[in-house]
């Protein structure tokens, strides 16, 4: 390992665990929204480092270039956050979380800091290799084992994409304002006529008792 | 100094810890979404790590990728989920979307 | 010779009618109903007395156990210690049940004629009919069956039916009660009857009455030994004063009391006459409650083992008739004077086979059941006569012979044959009553004084018996009519008796009834010639002796002149008093009465037992409700149903807490359950255990395996591991002497009852004496103190034998050369020795350990416990041998 590779570690390792910090404590989504998406340029450096280059790219596309900019559109669809009143239930269970996590976060950190594996040498192709020469965590390399060991999980994966899709819609179209004014009318009425059943019930179930039962 | 794979998956530990605190301590479900996101992003990274240090094939990025895929599908349903709690209560706030309590 | 199936057909035909009339009898006429119920049980009683013949053929050919059996089918099989136990349904018709069988069918013949008669204006007609018929199959099956679990259905069945029967008029409350009352009774003898039973059959081996008869005569010794209460054949908890026979027999006698009401549980049948006249005969005179005096017959050679038994039957008994006797002497009711007739006279019988005399006490069944179903009978002919219901007092009548003569002639004629009239049926069975109950004197060696007591007993209740019943003759059939009861007091309670009422008059009954009451009469005069010659018992005992057990006591000649003597006094002595002051008319009795105002108020209300049953036994079951009821309220429903809402209440509420719908919450339990499931994961988790049986001092061990687990290996637990890491959870070892030094566990197998394999873990230094139970039964020491003693040293057991045989084992199994009684013997791992019959072997004890990692660095140690060599138990030869003391079952077993 190179001494610029752990120039490279170092660099993007404060930048994430520093922008992870910023995601979830900035009080402005957006604001969260744009640490995040700096952990995730951060994340795509240390993929780099670990010979993971296509992940790297697909890291920045699909979460960079994706998902974060989906978060940003529903930041700015719901407009600005509306200052809510501070709430103080389930404080205790907050801090006791914390805690309990704080926990787990340092044992388990303590527990795999030690591990050890011995570092295997993966540079470049020799000069003259030729084409087939398929470098780790490159394009080839991965599609080869991408679509040679992993083809089902890869085809099923489309398939949930696809009803991911698909259930996004559907949840998030909702109803149009005739369409819920229709459904509390009719709510409404059965609110109404269990109220009624029930009054009737408990007025038969008194004359009942009142008259010893027969 | 040698970078071991220990400190990779100290670091993402520490990330993931602070992913899980951030779902656990903030209400706003925007924010709570991202914090799964960065503990999703965390385990990538671990998959990744021990995957160079044992390059036999490429499980741990193969793993990885289909994680990127899942949490992509997961990020658009929660956020359509949010849209449409947004729609129903005008809040994002999770402790608002309480009506399975009573 | 006659197919022995027809036995069947005795049972069978009462039981089709009772099913026919009970199914389909509600829509059919009157006609069709009693043609069915009178059909069914004329032919059953065309069939006895066929099959009759047949025994009596057999007799004449010279057979001295005449039977019939016909065993329908196998009902259940039991094992009883190893051996199989069936059960058939089998019916057997011998001397006995002939006899038995002849008198139910008869006599229910003659009563289901009459109550053609008597029941006619009836509503539930075939209810009536229907149940009268269940009752006489049961009955028969009570009779017939060959075994007591056959009996007890018809035991049970005849109590069935008496409750219905007692209770038929159910709409009178207090009728329903008589009928419960009746029921409870009969239950807390039918209990005695089922203790009595397994008793006879776990100490016999079988429910056959012919097999447990031939047990009793065989084995009597097993019998009469000593009572153990523990398993069978263990020296625990025995009763050495109490022999199984009594135990047992006073059991059975329990259900025959209840039965038979006799004392203490005799207060049903008095009562039991709110049932319908014929009912009252049929039942509670002639049938049914004689079945507690055939059980006693049928068992005979079982209860003469037991003279203790028999001691307390014969006083019961005798109690029994002179207390009911007693209360007789006062009675007004004609149906309650008949019903404590029936206890007293059924006292006798009792009293008459508890001095082993069981041939006159069935003789006694026998007669009695003609006279008194006529007696009964007739008294329902008054009844019906004037318009009584249910009870009919004796001074409201009187006069009735002009009206009714037959029924007042056979009446009369019964009332002779009860008292003991010369030449009449009751004379016979009454002299050998109190024949045997002289003759007993010599039977109860421990108390020669009680037969001549039973003897006086008797002989004032056959006084008392004479008196009372013609003081019931002359109240009602001589003097003037005294114009009948009250009709306006029982027409109301049933319509059908309101045209009763129109008749002022008595009048004689119908042909169906005055029929029945004829036959009835000339079997009271004649029914004791058929089997004895004029004055001549002989025939009767030679007929029965084979069925009947025997106390092996001839009475002198002479007695039954005595008792003959002394049967006439008491005969004409009551006859005479009751002459004198009823149909002369006096005002002794009114005087009597008056002078001792305390006794006659006793006897009138019948010695105030059912008071006392009231203050006691039902105070007391009153007072267990009541406590039981507290506990329920404060105990069950304050303590355990309150404390268990609340405990729900609590945790409810707790759970509520938790359920507050903040998502973060969810999130910190399933945080929670994270931490849990990576602390499970962090420390390893691996048990080693043995794979398949050591091969010799070579053992496999396998550890479960985990993530990236590995394993090191201390099998000797020497505290040095004997392997390096390895990620292979199997590993082999085969063990040297020297490795299996380290320590030895002693086994030791008693070979008495009750023993087991016991693994001693000696220190050196340490001893313990063997005990009895060790050692088996064939160990015999020269004085109790001396008991075998083991004691461990450093390298095994060392036995001191202290005079027991000790044998070394050799390599195949065999006993070795016996040691000398006194030497000590030392025992080394690997090595067995018998001592007496337990053996004891000595293994190496070693404990393997197993060190385990996984990849976060954390170990583990676990251990296992290992005997090498191992030690083969042995099958307790001994302890099966012990389950049967005297061998019979082994014995009998080869014998079939």
């Amino acid at each position: 390992m190179t001494a610029a590779a752990e120039g490279v570690f170092f660099l993007c390792a404060v930048l994430a665990v520093l922008s992870a910090l910023g995601t979830v404590s900035l009080h402005s989504p957006i604001r969260a929204a744009m640490s995040l998406l700096t952990h995730i340029l951060a994340l795509s450096g240390l993929f780099l480092v670990l010979h993971a280059q296509l992940l790297a790219a697909l890291q920045v596309l699909v979460y960079a270039g994706a998902v974060v900019v989906l978060f940003v559109f529903v930041i700015m669809m719901i407009g600005p956050a509306v200052p809510e009143p501070p709430v103080h239930r389930g404080f205790l269970i907050k801090v006791l979380s914390v805690g309990v996590m704080l926990l787990v976060t340092t044992v388990l950190m303590m527990s795999v800091l030690p591990v050890t594996l011995p570092t295997l040498s993966l540079g470049p192709c020799a000069p003259g290799a030729g084409a087939e020469c398929a470098q780790f965590g490159g394009v080839a390399a991965f599609a080869q084992s991408l679509f040679m060991d992993a083809l089902v999980p890869f085809e099923l994966i489309s398939v949930l994409l696809t009803v991911a899709i698909v259930g996004a819609i559907a949840v998030a179209r909702g109803r149009t304002s005739e369409e819920a004014q229709v459904a509390e009318q009719k709510r409404n009425a059965a609110d109404k006529a269990l109220e009624e059943r029930t009054l009737r019930e408990k007025a038969m179930a008194a004359e009942v008792s009142a008259h010893g039962g027969h | 100094m040698q970078i071991e794979v220990g400190d990779y998956l100290a670091l993402a530990s520490i990330v993931f810890g602070i992913g899980a605190i951030g779902f656990l301590v903030r209400r706003n479900v925007l924010v709570q979404l991202m914090s799964i996101e960065l503990m999703l992003n965390s385990v990538n990274l671990m998959l990744i790590a021990f995957n160079r240090y044992m390059p036999a094939n490429h499980a741990g990025q193969l793993f990885a990728f289909f994680v990127i895929a899942v949490a992509a599908a997961e990020a658009a349903v929660g956020l359509a989920i949010v849209i449409s709690l947004y729609r129903l209560r005008k809040t994002v706030h999770s402790d608002r979307a309480d009506s399975l309590r009573h | 010779m006659h197919d022995p199936k027809l036995l069947l057909g005795i049972v069978l035909f009462p039981l089709l009618g009772a099913i026919v009339n009970g199914l389909f009898g509600r829509n059919a006429s009157r006609q069709t109903v009693h043609f069915v119920a009178v059909a069914s049980v004329a032919m059953s009683f065309a069939i006895a007395v066929v099959m009759f013949r047949e025994l009596l053929l057999q007799h004449a050919a010279g057979e001295e156990h005449v039977s019939l059996s016909y065993t329908a089918y196998q009902w259940f099989s039991l094992t009883l210690r190893g051996r199989p136990l069936g059960i058939p349904v089998r019916f057997v018709m011998d001397a006995l049940s002939g006899v038995m069988t002849l008198v139910v069918t008869g006599i229910g013949l003659l009563i289901h004629i009459y109550s053609t008669g008597y029941m006619s204006e009836e509503p539930s007609y075939a209810r009536f009919f229907s149940y009268l018929n269940l009752f006489t199959a049961s009955m028969l099956i009570l009779v017939l069956g060959s075994s007591l679990p056959v009996m007890f259905v018809g035991w049970e069945g005849v109590g069935v039916c008496s409750y219905l029967l007692i209770g038929f008029w159910f709409e009178n409350g207090a009728y329903a009660a008589a009928g419960r009352k009746a029921f409870v009774a009969n239950r807390i003898g039918d209990f005695g009857v089922l203790m009595g039973m397994f008793l006879l059959a776990s100490a016999s081996g079988s429910f056959e009455f012919a097999d447990i008869n031939h047990f009793a005569h065989e084995h009597a010794a097993v019998l009469t030994s000593a009572l153990s209460l523990g398993p069978t054949g263990s020296p625990y908890l025995v009763i050495s004063s109490v022999s199984l026979a009594t135990v047992a027999t006073l059991f059975l006698f329990l259900g025959c009391t209840g039965k038979s009401a006799q004392i203490p549980l005799f207060v049903w049948l008095p009562d039991a006459m709110a049932g319908p006249t014929p009912v009252s005969a049929l039942i509670h005179a002639a049938t049914m409650v004689t079945s507690g005096i055939y059980l006693v017959c049928r068992l005979s050679p079982v209860f003469v083992l037991a003279p203790h038994t028999m001691a307390v039957i014969a006083v019961t008994g005798a109690v029994t008739a002179l207390v009911a006797a007693s209360v007789g002497l006062v009675q007004n009711d004609i149906k309650k004077i008949l019903a404590y007739s029936t206890v007293s006279q059924l006292g006798f019988m009792f009293a008459a086979v508890g001095c082993g005399a069981f041939a006159a006490g069935f003789m006694h069944v026998y007669t009695h059941a003609f006279f008194k179903a006529c007696l009964f009978l007739g008294a329902g002919s008054v009844m019906h006569a004037v318009g009584a219901h249910g009870d009919a007092d004796t001074r409201t009548l009187g006069g009735l012979r002009k009206f009714m003569p037959h029924t007042r002639w056979t009446f009369l004629v019964s009332c002779m044959a009860i008292a003991g009239f010369p030449f009449f049926s009751g004379f016979f069975s009454k002299d050998e009553i109190l024949v045997g109950a002289l003759a007993s004197s010599e039977y109860f060696t421990f108390a020669p004084w009680l037969g001549p007591t039973i003897f006086g007993m008797l002989f004032v209740g056959a006084t008392m018996t004479a008196f009372y019943m013609f003081r019931l003759y002359f109240r009602t059939f001589s003097g003037e009519y005294r114009g009948g009861p009250h009709h306006e007091h029982h027409g109301d309670e049933h319509g059908h008796h309101d045209d009763h009422a129109e008749h002022h008059d008595p009048h004689e009954s119908p042909v169906a009834m005055t029929s029945a009451l004829i036959v009835l009469g000339i079997g009271a005069i004649f029914a004791g010639y058929v089997w004895v010659g004029l004055a001549h018992f002989e025939p009767w005992v030679l007929w029965l002796e084979p069925v009947l057990g025997t106390t092996h006591i001839e009475p002198a000649h002479n007695l039954s002149y005595v008792a003959a003597g002394f049967g006439l006094t008491a005969c004409l002595f009551g006859w005479g008093t009751a002459y004198a002051w009823y149909f002369k008319g006096s005002e002794t009795p009114a005087r009597l009465a008056a002078s001792f105002p305390r006794v006659h108020a006793l006897l009138m209300a019948k010695w105030r037992i059912d008071e006392l049953y009231d203050a006691t036994i039902l105070a007391g079951s009153r007072m267990l409700g009541v406590v039981a009821s507290k506990f329920d309220m404060y105990v069950v429903d304050g303590l355990l149903t309150d404390l268990t809402s609340n405990c729900l209440k609590l945790s409810s509420y707790l759970f509520t807490r938790v359920q507050n719908g903040l998502v973060h919450a969810y999130g910190a339990v399933m945080a929670v359950g994270l931490l849990a499931v990576g602390a499970f994961f962090v420390v390893p988790h691996a048990r080693p255990a043995v794979v398949g049986k050591p091969d010799g001092l070579t053992v496999s061990f396998e550890a479960s395996r985990g993530l990236a687990y590995e394993y090191r290996w201390d099998f000797d637990g020497d505290g040095k591991y004997d392997t390096e890491w390895d990620f292979s959870p199997g590993a082999k070892h085969t063990f040297t002497k020297a490795e299996l030094q380290r320590g030895y566990v002693a086994v030791l197998e008693g070979a008495g009852y009750g023993a087991r394999a016991e693994h001693l873990r000696l220190s050196p230094g340490d001893k313990r004496e063997l005990c009895e139970q060790d050692l088996g039964p064939s160990w015999q020491s020269a004085d109790d103190s001396t008991l075998p003693i083991i004691a461990a040293d450093g390298t095994g057991i060392v036995v001191q034998p202290n005079g027991a045989r000790v044998r070394r084992v050799r390599k195949d199994g065999q006993d070795g050369q016996a040691q000398a009684p006194s030497a000590k013997v030392h025992v080394g791992r690997g090595e067995h020795v018998t001592i007496g019959d337990a053996r004891l072997s000595v293994t190496g004890l070693v404990r393997p350990r197993l060190l385990v990692r996984n990849a976060f660095g954390l170990s583990r140690t676990r251990l296992l416990k290992l005997m090498l060599p191992e030690v083969e138990e042995r099958v307790h030869a001994a302890v099966v041998s012990q389950l049967d003391p005297l061998g019979k079952l082994g014995k009998e077993g080869a014998g079939q």
